[in-house]
């Protein structure tokens, strides 16, 4: 089901004016905080009604403006997941995730109460109260909790940035697992370019209550002129199989025939991964570099030299295994005459390519 | 029975049937009065607010006055609720209304204040899974403020029990219909020598409600750990 | 040596002469509490005030029921003269030894009467016929309390003389003090009441039906007395004052009575 909004509110300081489609699957809403994320977010869930505008689920019209057409949160059939999980502390873990099943309309959808406890592992938690619950466990029965609501659409407002970087790494997998096990459209809102890498399949940007672009994961990421979360967070996109496990602790994949070495990840030989190469990891060389202790080379021709406003430039580069950007000073970008057109080297080092800008099938841990 | 006479225990019985039946029946207009204030936005808020609240400010005479010019005989609320049957003057039932009228105050702010500590946010959850407003308060806010709920309805009756200024002005006294416990300590008091008869009384008054405090604050902590989940 | 303790002497004398000249001053204007029952205000406002205008001493009234009053006086308010609206509560102070010897005398008397709603009632005949309880007509009799405030305990003094008190008992309605029975005549919520006369007299919405004769109840007395220690000048001069014939028809015009 494709969810189409587009709505205009107006608040103190800040107005919002958006507008977007999300095809089937995990739609990221990728911006700055204060961007409108959130507004848009509880505007799409009925918790704020903006002032003008249209919001449908498929052929569900939500609000429309126009005709006077406002349906209130409980009837949108929209499962939230909220950033602080907002999980209820007077009923235990099995009340709280079995609570929105019981308003869902009976001809709806329904996901098996254990399939759900299965696949987000909280078998072991039911008869907990949510105070007993540590912050990764919360957050996956709240996320249970939404999917077992029967939703026609998922929302999530920035579910992991309440999370330490160790939660983040152990949740984030069930959101893989939620987008690719599950029908049910997800929508979800973050700033964080790492999540963004490894669940999105369509990023809607949003700047400053406007969205800006919309297009797959890797066109948007890949694209220096889109950078909401600054320009650190600017990285390629490459798609790879995993070609073998060495045994000095380290895996080969195979990325459109050139070879990336990186630290041993636990997906099978013949797996897809999709890998992000952050932009400030790369280095470039006009000729091929030797005795560098980097195993990744990939050689390319450079497509674009974007400048930034400071002494960076974005470089970026269109190589066999997928178009690969490069942070550099102006400085070197001139000294190396780097141009589009002008053949170059990207060195990126082995263990720059962390296990947490890895994302493949479910692995079963 | 002889430390109490007769009709001392008629007032003990008599004050325990009035706050009752005072706190019973504005609970549920206490309630819906806090979740409204606590949770509402309608013109005229503040004035509600205002109205809940004065017979805490204004003498209870005054109080007493106003419920006899309204729901007497003669009043135009109690003149039209006497073509039913319901007659407040000078029956147990206006001491019961001006119990309930002068605990109303109390009852509110206790409950508005457990409804506002509820966490709004919870509530939204429960409505994005679902649940209509009805099923919001009713599975969510409602069992969260139990505790609250106890509080406001127990200092209600406490306060239902020591009521006098406005219930002898409305109702006056009538041992057997509205000689209440404070009425029949005043009636004491008025006597030269009647103090021990009254400070009797007293005792009785203290006792009962001590014990609906400790009863209630026991209560309350058993809720309040079980909807925090400890 | 001896010139100059002779100087400061003579300054301390002086100064002396002074400050004695002050206080005498001081003296003149001297302010008297009053604690009195609630029934008697109008009339002692008036009564007052010409003492103040007269003397200069400012006279402070403090109105309520006389058992709360004689209660305070017997815990240690400052009251320099108390007038009650009944004997017993003058006479429990008296035996606690709070009234100045001697200074106890009956300032005026009421009539009890009973009121009917309404300006112009028809007279009643007082009577050990006369059936009350049918003229209530489902109603209540609106008294003070029958045990413990003043007016009541003589209203059923009055009803017990004429055999009236058994059968009207319970369709009476005893409030905390006589003005109350007072208003609740007044706006109907009552058809009667028992009232002292000068109370019905305040009153337009009410009407005497009938008067009680004085020998139906014990002689509502108002008795005043200056409290123990307290018998300054300005405080006996307060008491002449009120006893005098020009402040008793102050009283009277009000509606009190001289007292026997």
């Amino acid at each position: 089901m494709t969810l189409s909004v587009s709505i205009a509110h107006s608040m103190e300081n800040f107005t919002l004016n958006a507008g977007f489609t999300a095809p089937p699957g995990l739609t990221v809403l990728f911006g700055r905080s204060g961007s409108g994320k959130t507004t848009l977010i509880n505007a799409v869930s009925g918790l704020l009604t903006p002032q003008s505008g249209r919001i449908a689920v498929g052929e569900h019209v939500l609000f429309d403006s126009s005709q006077g057409i406002n349906l209130p949160p409980h009837r949108r059939r929209l499962g939230y997941i909220f950033q602080e999980g907002r999980l209820f502390p007077h009923l235990t873990v099995r009340q709280n995730l079995s609570y929105g099943r019981w308003f869902a309309p009976k001809s709806a959808p329904r996901e098996s109460l254990d399939k759900v406890i299965e696949m987000l592992g909280v078998g072991s938690l039911l008869s907990r109260r949510p105070a007993q619950l540590s912050g990764g466990e919360k957050q996956r029965v709240a996320i249970g909790r939404a999917l077992l609501a029967a939703p026609r659409m998922i929302l999530a407002d920035e579910p992991l940035a309440a999370l330490d970087e160790p939660r983040k790494a152990e949740i984030l997998p069930y959101f893989e697992r939620l987008r690719d096990e599950v029908e049910i459209p997800i929508l979800y809102v973050s700033h964080s370019a790492t999540e963004v890498a490894r669940l999105a399949t369509t990023i809607v940007v949003l700047d400053d209550g406007h969205t800006t672009h919309q297009g797959s994961a890797a066109e948007v990421l890949g694209d220096p002129e889109i950078s909401p979360a600054g320009v650190r967070s600017i990285g390629a996109f490459l798609t790879a199989s995993v070609a073998v496990h060495h045994d000095d602790g380290l895996t080969e994949l195979d990325a459109g025939g050139t070879p990336l070495f990186l630290p041993r990840i636990p997906q099978a030989p013949g797996d897809t991964v999709r890998i992000r190469i952050a932009a400030h990891d790369v280095i470039l060389a006009r000729r091929k570099p030797e005795g560098l202790s980097a195993l990744n080379t990939l050689m390319g021709t450079i497509n674009a030299v974007r400048p930034g406003s400071g002494p960076g430039a974005i470089v970026s580069l269109d190589t066999p295994a997928g178009r690969v950007l490069a942070r550099i000073t102006r400085r070197s970008a001139a000294a190396l005459e780097l141009a589009p057109g002008v053949p170059c080297y990207a060195v990126v080092k082995t263990v720059s390519i962390a296990p947490r800008n890895i994302s493949g099938p479910a692995v079963s841990s | 029975m002889s430390w109490l006479g007769p009709e001392e225990w008629q007032a003990v019985a008599l004050s325990l049937k009035v706050a009752f039946w005072a706190v019973a029946l504005s609970l549920p207009f206490g309630l819906l009065t806090a979740h409204a204030l606590a949770r509402w936005e309608f013109p005229g808020k503040q004035i509600l607010n205002g109205i809940v609240h004065l017979p805490l400010i204004l003498p209870p005479v005054v109080t007493g006055y106003l419920l006899l010019l309204t729901f007497g005989t003669q009043g135009p609320i109690g003149g039209a609720l006497q073509t039913i049957g319901i007659t407040f003057a000078f029956r147990w039932t206006g001491a019961a209304l001006a119990a309930a009228v002068m605990a109303f105050p109390l009852m509110v702010r206790a409950m508005r204040l457990s409804i506002e500590a509820v966490d709004p946010k919870l509530e939204q959850a429960a409505a994005t899974l679902g649940a209509s407003r009805l099923w919001v308060f009713l599975t969510i806010t409602l069992p969260m403020i139990l505790p609250g709920i106890l509080a406001g309805a127990i200092l209600a009756f406490a306060k239902a029990m020591g009521e006098f200024g406005a219930t002898i002005t409305f109702v006056s006294n009538i041992p057997g219909q509205t000689q209440t416990l404070p009425s029949a300590v005043y009636a004491f008091l008025q006597v030269p020598g009647g103090e021990d008869s009254a400070m009797r009384l007293v005792i009785v008054s203290v006792i009962i409600a001590m014990s609906a405090l400790l009863l209630s604050e026991m209560i309350a902590q058993r809720i309040a750990k079980r909807v925090a989940g400890t | 040596m001896p010139n100059r303790s002779m100087t400061l002497l003579h300054s301390l004398r002086r100064c002396a002469a002074l400050a004695v000249m002050g206080v005498a001053s001081m003296a003149q204007a001297d302010n008297i509490t009053v604690f009195a029952a609630a029934s008697l205000k109008t009339a002692l406002d008036e009564v007052a005030a010409e003492f103040t205008t007269q003397t200069g001493h400012r006279v402070t009234l403090s109105l309520a029921g006389s058992s709360a009053l004689a209660r305070q006086i017997e815990m240690g308010a400052p009251a320099d003269i108390f007038i009650s609206a009944n004997p017993d509560w003058m006479d429990h102070l008296e035996t606690n030894g709070q009234v100045a010897q001697g200074t106890r005398r009956n300032l005026v008397a009421n009539r009890l009467v009973l009121i009917a709603h309404g300006a112009n009632t028809e007279p009643l005949t007082l009577s050990t016929g006369l059936d009350l309880p049918a003229l209530l007509n489902g109603g209540r009799l609106a008294m003070a309390l029958v045990e413990a405030v003043p007016a009541g305990i003589y209203g059923k003094a009055a009803l017990e003389h004429f055999g009236l008190w058994q059968a009207i008992a319970p369709h009476v309605a005893q409030t905390d003090n006589v003005r109350a029975a007072l208003h609740l005549v007044a706006l109907g919520e009552a058809p009667f009441g028992i009232t002292y006369a000068t109370d019905a007299a305040a009153q337009p919405q009410v009407s005497i039906a009938a008067t009680f004769p004085a020998e139906s109840h014990p002689p509502i007395l108002y008795p005043v007395a200056i409290m123990a220690g307290r018998d300054s000048e300005a405080a006996t001069a307060l008491l002449t004052h009120l006893t005098s014939p020009a402040s008793l028809s102050i009283f009277t015009a009000h509606g009190f009575e001289v007292p026997q």
